[in-house]
This record gives structure tokens, sequence and C-alpha cells, in this order.
């Protein structure tokens, strides 16, 4: 009887010991050692789509990971201090937030972020990325021009490497232009045409009554926060600046309520897509893709991807051309999205430092650089080699001087975002006047900013 | 004292073969439940965390998105669970008495959408209703019907993810209503027949309060189930438009994940908690009193 008791209390006693064991912390003993007898180091990257290949979209298998799984494999062959293997994985842009916010609360964020910095820079305001000063060299700020490290500075710190930016214009589909007589509006190949406002107006106007009736002229969108540059370059089309001085939002004044009124005018007249409320960037840009939208948005990669995929025989093809966004004044509406590499404080020295000379290698290295021909080089020496090849970067230079800054540098961007869409969403189906509209989205972001500004921890 | 060193000594192994899932409960769901009340009172950055009180709270009910939410909780509550148990009831009452094959064919044809991932039907259903290259909207206009955005009018979005959700929950609730259905004594029914009742008096009279104990159970899962609807308002409307088809659940996730508002997603959560808790109450007294 003793026997059995004694036998049954030490089953039960295993038994519940092993619930514990899959508690005990991972036997990290000696750091793991790699080839040469290098301290192995793995590294994560994580970026959201950009240029597909390593140079080129038509590469073989030319995929959006293909640069950097090209970078690592290089930079780990010449690396003398570490054996560093570098995981690299591509992420939607509209999951970057959720991933990383996970990631940062469970204490795992990735080592290494390549992105539009606009969208990464709360990240800086929360503590969460390491600056990047002692990275950055002279040569590199010789090559690279003011207005570019200016993008990526928050109070004095340098966060994000910049490797090439995209600027933002609209795309028109220049056979659907030719098809509807409107041939004389048709800018050259490698322009990015300008028309008035009144000539926009005309434009879509016409294309209304020539286009198939399951096309339309152009494409509007308000399901989420993405690709939401454009619907604030929409909102500055009749001069509104967006931001005072203080970096607060002075979006509701009599031209910020015309621009509202005038998008609301324009897709009442069933001058665009219907149910923008219901639309999204993605949306539109298949629409686009499939020629069921003559005019959409665009940036520099997603023409050369749109061009490519055509070529590729993965998308219809037709004669794809750029345009800026008009304005009442007649100045064209443009801006650019500066792309780069932040590293995160991931609390790990060793991790930090490679991350360092990793961001530094592929922002730097003469080869790789020359990739970041896929959007527009921030290097002017890069800009130099290809302007022959690539006359498109004239044109993107003469329009720099129309650029605005969209994220006006406040902190609380992201969630700022995240205001702006319900509001268009209720001026289009009607549930707010433009006017509510915009006095609702100036009283929601200012908080936004307020907030972010009082919790950052750059002060400026 | 001697008496309960005693009485532990004597349950010792029993104790310790309940500990590995004790031990387990207490680190999965009883740390997280506390975590979370805790958190509900701080205000959390990447950086630091800051007792704030009932501030997060406080915040919550001045939000007018808030109280949308919670409204349309309820509502999805309300509907979805009175169509399924409605609806559950009428087909299993029609069918249960049938050919073995036929019934096999209902409960199969039913109990397809509830295999198929709630992705997958919000995809599929976002490919039929989307306004601007979706397959509905594009049948109407090339019939030169005016188009309705399902999705994108405040009247309509909340019956289109009602409809949706209950067509996609339903054949569980038929599944269980039939089995519970085949399980009431036939006699019961003859009897019935023989007093001269109708089709109608046996459902009302007989079939559904025997079912009583199946129509609690199906009433307290779903609205357990209804109360953390997600995946389609995500998927489908994204909360829109202009935050009409928000939920609790999506309005948590907004905050936890996008805005990054841990304390606020916390107090969101131990809400929706005690609403869990007050609802599944009258589950629980059943239970206890048949003990």
């Amino acid at each position: 009887m003793l026997k059995k008791r004694f036998l049954a209390t030490a089953l039960s006693s295993v038994l519940a010991l092993s619930a514990l064991a899959g508690c005990a912390n991972k036997d990290t003993g000696t750091p793991e050692k790699g080839k040469d007898g290098k301290q192995k180091v793995e590294l994560s990257l994580m970026l959201t789509p950009q240029w597909k290949g390593v140079m080129d979209p038509t590469e073989k298998g030319a995929d959006y990971d293909s640069f950097f799984k090209y970078a690592a494999d290089k930079f780990s062959k010449q690396y003398k201090d570490y054996d560093v293997k570098v995981k690299v994985e591509v992420v939607a842009s509209e999951q970057r937030d959720e991933l990383l916010n996970v990631k940062l609360n469970g204490g795992t964020p990735p080592d290494i972020f390549f992105e539009n910095t606009f969208a990464m820079g709360d990240y800086a305001h929360r503590g969460a990325l390491v600056p990047l000063n002692d990275i950055v060299d002279d040569k590199a700020k010789e090559d690279i021009a003011q207005n570019y490290w200016d993008t990526v500075t928050f109070g004095k710190d340098v966060y994000f490497y910049p490797f090439s930016h995209m600027p933002g214009t609209l795309a028109y589909n220049a056979d659907m232009f030719k098809a509807a007589g409107l041939d004389k509006y048709i800018g050259g190949e490698n322009d990015i045409k300008t028309w008035t406002l009144d000539e926009y107006e005309t434009i879509l106007n016409t294309l209304k009554k020539k286009l198939p009736k399951d096309a339309y002229p152009m494409g509007i969108f308000a399901l989420n926060n993405q690709g939401d540059t454009w619907n604030l370059a929409y909102l500055r089309m009749f001069g509104n600046k967006f931001f005072d001085e203080k970096g607060n939002i002075v979006l509701n004044d009599a031209n910020g309520v015309k621009a509202a009124e005038w998008l609301k005018k324009t897709y009442k007249a069933g001058l665009t897509n219907p149910g923008a409320e219901s639309v999204s960037s993605n949306d539109v840009l298949s629409m686009f893709q499939n020629q069921k939208v003559a005019i959409s948005f665009t940036n520099s990669v997603l023409f050369n991807n749109a061009k490519a995929d055509m070529e590729a025989g993965k998308a219809p093809k037709f004669d794809i051309r750029l345009a800026n966004i008009p304005s009442e004044s007649g100045d064209p509406l443009t801006f650019t999205y500066v792309s780069g590499a932040a590293i995160f404080n991931t609390k790990d020295e060793t991790r930090i430092k490679v991350s360092k000379d990793f961001v530094k290698f592929f922002s730097t290295d003469p080869e790789l650089v020359k990739a970041s021909k896929n959007g527009i080089p921030v290097r002017t020496s890069v800009v130099k080699e290809f302007e022959s090849t690539n006359p498109l970067f004239a044109a993107y230079d003469k329009n720099a001087k129309y650029m605005f800054n969209f994220t006006g540098g406040v902190p609380g961007y992201s969630q700022l975002r995240q205001v702006l869409y319900p509001e268009l969403q209720a001026l289009y189906t009607g549930q707010k006047s433009a006017a509510d509209a915009v006095k609702d989205y100036q009283e929601k972001g200012n908080k936004v900013i307020q907030d972010a500004r009082a919790n950052s921890v750059i002060k400026e | 004292m001697k008496m309960n060193r005693h009485v532990l000594k004597e349950n010792l192994t029993g104790y310790l073969f309940i500990a590995p899932q004790l031990l387990l409960f207490l680190i999965f769901l009883v740390y997280p439940i506390i975590e979370g009340i805790r958190l509900s009172l701080y205000r959390i950055n990447y950086t630091n965390q800051v007792f704030v009180g009932f501030e997060n709270y406080q915040q919550l009910f001045q939000d007018p998105v808030f109280i949308k939410s919670t409204l349309n909780t309820v509502l999805f509550v309300v509907f979805i669970v009175a169509l399924t148990v409605i609806f559950a009831l009428f087909v299993s009452a029609a069918v249960f008495d049938k050919n073995a094959k036929y019934v096999s064919f209902i409960r199969g044809s039913y109990y397809i959408p509830v295999m198929v991932s709630m992705v997958v039907m919000s995809m599929v259903w976002s490919f039929l209703l989307n306004p601007a290259n979706g397959l509905i909207p594009y049948v109407a206009k090339q019939m030169e019907l005016s188009s309705v955005n399902f999705l994108g009018n405040p009247k309509t979005v909340l019956p289109v993810i009602i409809f949706i959700t209950f067509a996609t929950n339903v054949g569980q609730a038929i599944i269980l209503y039939i089995a519970s259905m085949i399980g009431v004594p036939k006699d019961l029914f003859e009897a019935a027949e023989v007093d001269g009742a109708n089709k109608l008096t046996i459902i009302f009279k007989i079939l559904i309060p025997m079912v009583k104990p199946t129509t609690v159970y199906i009433i307290i899962m779903n609205i357990i189930a209804v109360l953390k609807i997600f995946v389609v308002i995500q998927l489908l409307t994204g909360g829109g438009p202009n935050n009409a088809s928000t939920t609790l659940m999506y309005f948590l996730y907004n905050n936890a994940f996008k805005y990054n508002q841990l304390g606020v997603a916390s107090a969101v959560g131990v809400i929706m908690f005690l609403i869990t808790l007050v609802l599944s109450f009258p589950q629980l007294r059943s239970m206890f009193k048949k003990n």
C-alpha cells in the first residue's frame, strides 16, 4: 500500500515538474562559433516592398528581397569581425505598424528596418531606434544633399541612412487619353506633365464621356491609411499650408474646405471610381494596371514596377506616363518619400554594432548604391552616373522645387494617418459636409500631435 | 492545524496530479488577466510605464468611437445570436426526423462555411462587394442597374456583416440542434400525435423545450464568439465608413497594434472581460444548479 502510494506521489511529482521544464532558460553558454572561428551573429532585416531584383526588376527571379539577400552575402564574405547571417523578411506596408508594435512590446524588435522614413519617424520619437550619427561620414554628407539629411534627422540625431527617394506624382494612361481625343494634354515620354486645375477638370470630364462604362477617369481611395499622401496633396490643391510653424494642423480654413469640396464634387460627378470609402490604394493600382482607371497615383518605384510588369507580360501593356498633381495656383504639387534603413535598439551591443556596419556597407558600397536607381538616388554621384540612361531623373529634379513636406516633421504621424481616412469616408458618404470633415480632422489631428509631443523622447 | 496537515498529506498525490494543469492555467490564463487589469491602469511607452489610475477608462467613455464600437457590438450580438438560434431551430426542426441521408446532406451543406476560414469568407465577400471592381457592382453596372455600395453605406454595412457572420456560423448550431432533436424520446411525439397535436404545437410545446439546454449553450457560445468579432471587420470594412462598423475587438486591436496605446487597449479588454462574465453568468448558474 505504502509502496503504491509512494509510486503515485513520485509519478505526480515528475508530472508537475515536467510542466516547468519548458520555462527553463535556454542554455546560451559560450557564443556559437561560425566560419573561421568567428562568433556567429544572426540579424533580422525587414522591409516593405520596394524595388524588385538586385539592380533591376527585369532580372530573373527578381523579388523584393533580392537586393538585401545579395548585399548580406557580399557583406558576410568581407566582414572580418563576425560570421554574419542576415534573415531578410518582406512585410506588407499595411501590416508594418502592427508587426513592429507586437515585436517591440514583446521585446524582440528586428535589427534593421528598411522603409520610407516618413512612416518610421514615430519609432525614433518613442525611443525605439538608435541614432546613426557615428556611421555617417563626411564623404556621405557631401554626396547626399542636405534636404535628405534633414528628412532623416530628429532633434539632433540622424535615425535613417538615406538610400533613395520616391517622388509621388500621378500616372496616366496615354492610350486612353488618345482614344478620348485628349492628345494635346499628353506630355512627353520622359516628362512629368503639368496641367492647370481647369485643364485637369476638362480631362476628367472628357474621359467620363469617352471611356467605356466600366472604366473611370480618376482613381481615388479612402479605405485605410495606405496611399494617404496623395489625399494629403489633394487637400493642398487650393493653397492650404496644412501645418503652421509650430507643427499644428491648420487645414480648417477657406482653402482647406474648398479642397475637400472639390474632392466631394469630383467624386459625386462620377469623375472617379465609385465607392472611394471602401476602395484601397491597392485596388486603384490594380484598376489602373487593368485599364479601368485612366489617372492614378504613383511614385517612381511603383511606376518602374508597373512598366516592368507590362514588359514581363504580367499586366496589360499600355502607354503609361507621368503628370503632376495640379493646383489652383498652377504650380504643381509634389512630394517625396526618402527610403532608408533604421536600426532598432535591441539592447544587444554586438547586434547593434554589426547592424550599423551592415547598414553602412549597403548604403555606401559603390556597387550596391547603384540599386538606388530603381527609385531616385539620393547620391549625386549615382544620379550623375545614370542620368543619361534614365532621363526621368532630370524631370524629377526639375520638379523638386514644388516639393512640400507632407509629414510636417510632427510626432505621432503614424496615428495621425489613422485620423484622416475616417473623415474622408464621412465626406464621401455624405455623413459630414466638407467643412465639418476638415474641422473634425484638424481637431482630432492636433490632439494626436499634442499627445505624441508630450510623450516623445526627442526634445526639439 | 494538525487535522489540516493530515488532510493535505492525504491528498498530496491528487494535488500533484492536477498541478501541471493548474500551473498552466495560472500562467496562461490567470496571469494575463491580472496583467491586463494592471496595464489598463498605466500609460505605456516603449521606454517607461506611468501609473494613471482610471484615466484610460475615463478617456474611453469620452471617446465617441468607443461608444459606437460598444453599440455596434451589442447590435451584432443581439441580431447574429437571434438569427442563428431562430434559423437553426427552423432548419433542424424541419429535417431532424427525415431520412438519414437527407439529414446528412443538409447538415453537410450548412457546415461547409463553418469549415472555411473566416479570412477566406471575408475575401470572397470583398471580391463580390467591392464597389470599384467587385462582381456584384460590375453585374449591376452591366445591367444598367443603380449600384449600391453595401460596405460603404452606414445603413447597409451592419446588416451585411450580420448576414455574413450568421451565414458562416449557423452550420454549427444546426449540427448541435439536429443531434439534440434526434435524442428527444420518440414516444413524446407519438403521444402528442395521438392527442391530436399538429406539427407546430409539437415543435413549440415539445421540441423547443426539450432542446433548451442546447439553446442555452448555443446562445452563450455565440455571444462570446460575436463579442470577439474581428476578422470580417478588419478584412471587409476596416471599421468604416467613418467607424460605422467598428466593434470593441477591432477598437482594441487598433489601439494596441496601430496606435500603440496599450493601456487604453487593456482597458477595453477588461471591459470586454466583464461583459462576457456577466453574459456567461446564467450558464454558470444553470451548471451549479444541476450539481
